[in-house]
């Protein structure tokens, strides 16, 4: 933070790109601007609001061109296919110049004085801080939905995590230039930080007052988000070494098929037939199975091989 | 352009920030007839000062550069951070915890001198326990050199000397810089050669033995053999696999006619012997079409955009 008089000259004013995503039930627009907007202000950040909104929320185009016709520093890109939300995080990324990058989802999460300090909280040693409510107070079901997802969380990344749901995030912006994003994997945006090794940070913020409704979705929806987890926990695990867990566990089932196969063999050399034994076809099913999956699993490991001297595995923090 | 007089020592380090200092002493003691030298220390991701004794080390020694990496991202890479920033024609990589002693770079580095592009160094005399630090090791060690067919007496010895050319081309990730001489071996012909190097009781730490790392090496060791003999053409080495398991489904071909000819029909019935053959097959195709996918990825890997 600038120290002194002497040192704030008018373009040193620190600014930030607020991206608000809009891809699902979004709440009013305008609402979130104002209702962020003033503490940005109050706080002397020189900002801009860029909403990004998929092909079905066209109509919610014009309040927010009339606020830019007022003046206010709010522009909208209009997506004309369904990106979702992590294509539509790189479209922002790439129309954002500010250094700092702070993403709101389009519904009310958290109360809008604490935005002012997760921005402050990002530093030379910290390139990502996110928002967990803390403390919550909206129903039980939805503190114990989040506590599973987040037990599951903590099994695939080292760092713990607590709100990663919350969407409320500030970063460099470079950080979306350089974490490899695509997919569902906007949501995972922390744990692949911690990953590509950006320094990330948690900060409790209070929950705002709207937050409270109960969410229930629908069966699929947690398929998904599991489906999403099990991927980036692989990604995250094994995404090196992908023989690894393949050769694990195609050797696993190789072994009990050659287990069963054994068996079969020894009965068969005391005098027991083989052509009408079922347990064969268990025995020979398993053996082979284990190898199609090590096979991939080599698949894999070649395909790191040959992309490994494309780019440095490693970031490098500082040089002394 | 690299210095080929200079010699460039990599040590990576994790949390050894009570080490830090000796090190960099005994380094400086060690090198100081030795000619032009530099010091990399990388810090993979240390929770504790190491960074900052490091960076103390460095300003006060204009030979002594510190990298730091933005998280513990393993030994492998770390090394790999630091071959990639050295600067000498001639490389040593060493321990952290002073188990290794920089007074044997010197002989290292005459060693490759003499001639040769990697020289390794083995350990003599161990101080470790015997039932089960020694033996495992001795027998991984020979697993590895009849596997990969690089006669590396001790692959545990991170004390090696190489020729800058010689690590080029060389792109570690995940736990492979155990096995440099085995790559190094594998995309150039390269004169090995080995000299035994003292080696001091480890300090600090845990041992980190035990099954898990043995599977670990086992599924390196076949990733490497793959990649040394097939990277070019995977094809053909899962039409082997392919070709194998056609030859057994072949045979349990000839068992379903032999059961039709011979046995009475509810045996055949069964239809275990044409099942198990079709099993085969199956999986003969599967490998197969696997090897093309495998070819797919070699073709797009190099087309440079």
């Amino acid at each position: 933070m600038p120290s002194g008089p002497a040192a704030v000259a008018s373009n040193d004013r620190r600014t930030v790109s607020v991206v608000v995503p809009v891809v699902e039930r979004p709440e009013d627009l305008c609402d979130i601007y104002h209702e962020f907007a003033a503490p940005l202000r109050d706080a002397e950040w020189g900002f801009e609001f860029v909403f990004v909104l998929e092909p079905w929320a066209r109509q919610l185009r014009d309040p927010l061109e009339q606020l830019a016709k007022r003046g206010e520093p709010v522009r909208v890109l209009q997506a004309s296919r369904d990106l979702g939300e992590t294509g539509q995080l790189k479209l922002a990324a790439a129309s954002c110049r500010a250094e700092l990058l702070l993403t709101l989802p389009a519904y009310h999460r958290v109360q809008a004085d604490c935005v002012a300090s997760l921005l402050d909280h990002v530093g030379p040693s910290t390139d990502l801080v996110i928002a967990r409510r803390w403390p919550r107070k909206d129903s039980w079901f939805n503190r114990l939905q989040s506590r599973v997802f987040h037990r599951l969380v903590g099994l695939a990344s080292e760092q713990p995590f607590h709100d990663i749901a919350c969407g409320v995030r500030a970063m460099r912006r470079h950080l979306l230039d350089e974490i490899p994003l695509y997919g569902d994997f906007a949501r995972f945006l922390p744990l692949l930080a911690v990953q590509e090794g950006f320094q990330v940070k948690e900060v409790d913020c209070a929950q705002h007052p709207r937050d409270r409704q109960t969410r229930v979705y629908s069966p699929g929806t947690y398929i998904r988000r599991v489906i999403d987890l099990l991927g980036v926990f692989f990604l995250l695990r094994f995404t090196y070494k992908p023989l690894r867990f393949f050769g694990l566990f195609g050797s696993g089932l190789s072994l009990v098929g050659g287990g069963i196969l054994i068996v079969l063999l020894i009965q068969r050399l005391m005098g027991r037939g083989l052509a009408d034994r079922p347990l064969l076809l268990l025995g020979i099913l398993l053996f082979t199975l284990g190898f199609q999956v090590v096979a991939l699993g080599l698949i894999g490991e070649l395909i790191v091989h040959l992309n490994a001297p494309k780019k440095p595995g490693y970031r490098v923090r500082e040089r002394v | 352009m690299p210095n080929s007089a200079q010699i460039s020592i990599v040590i990576p380090l994790f949390d050894e920030e009570e080490n830090v200092q000796r090190l960099v002493r005994s380094v400086q003691a060690a090198m100081r007839e030795a000619g032009p030298w530099e010091l990399i220390l990388v810090d993979d991701g240390s929770r504790d000062a190491t960074f900052e004794r490091a960076g103390r080390e460095a300003n006060a020694d204009f030979r002594v550069r510190v990298i730091r990496l933005a998280r513990n991202y393993g030994q492998t890479m770390a090394m790999q951070a630091g071959f990639d920033s050295a600067r000498g024609g001639i490389v040593v990589s060493m321990d952290g915890d002073l188990q290794n002693d920089p007074e044997d770079i010197p002989h290292l580095v005459a060693k490759l001198r003499e001639g040769f592009d990697l020289v390794a160094g083995y350990r003599e005399s161990r101080r470790d326990r015997f039932v089960t630090r020694k033996i495992p090791s001795w027998l991984a060690n020979r697993l590895i050199a009849a596997i990969t067919q690089v006669p590396i007496r001790d692959n545990g010895c991170t004390l090696k000397a190489f020729r800058r050319e010689v690590l080029r081309d060389l792109h570690m990730y995940s736990e492979m810089h155990r096995f440099i001489p085995a790559l190094v071996a594998a995309t150039t012909s390269s004169r090995i050669a080995e000299i035994p190097v003292r080696h001091h009781p480890r300090r600090f730490g845990r041992s980190k033995y035990g099954l898990s790392r043995v599977w670990k090496v086992l599924a390196d060791l076949l990733t490497m053999t793959m990649i040394r003999w097939f990277r070019e053409r995977p094809l053909l080495m899962f039409s082997w696999g392919s070709a194998t398991a056609s030859l057994v489904g072949l045979g349990f071909l000839a068992g379903t006619l032999f059961v039709q000819a011979t046995f009475r029909p509810v045996k055949a019935a069964a239809l275990v012997f044409p099942g198990s053959t079709f099993l085969w097959f199956g999986l003969a195709g599967y490998l197969f079409m696997v090897g093309l996918i495998a070819e797919v990825a070699v073709r797009e890997a190099r087309r440079v955009a």
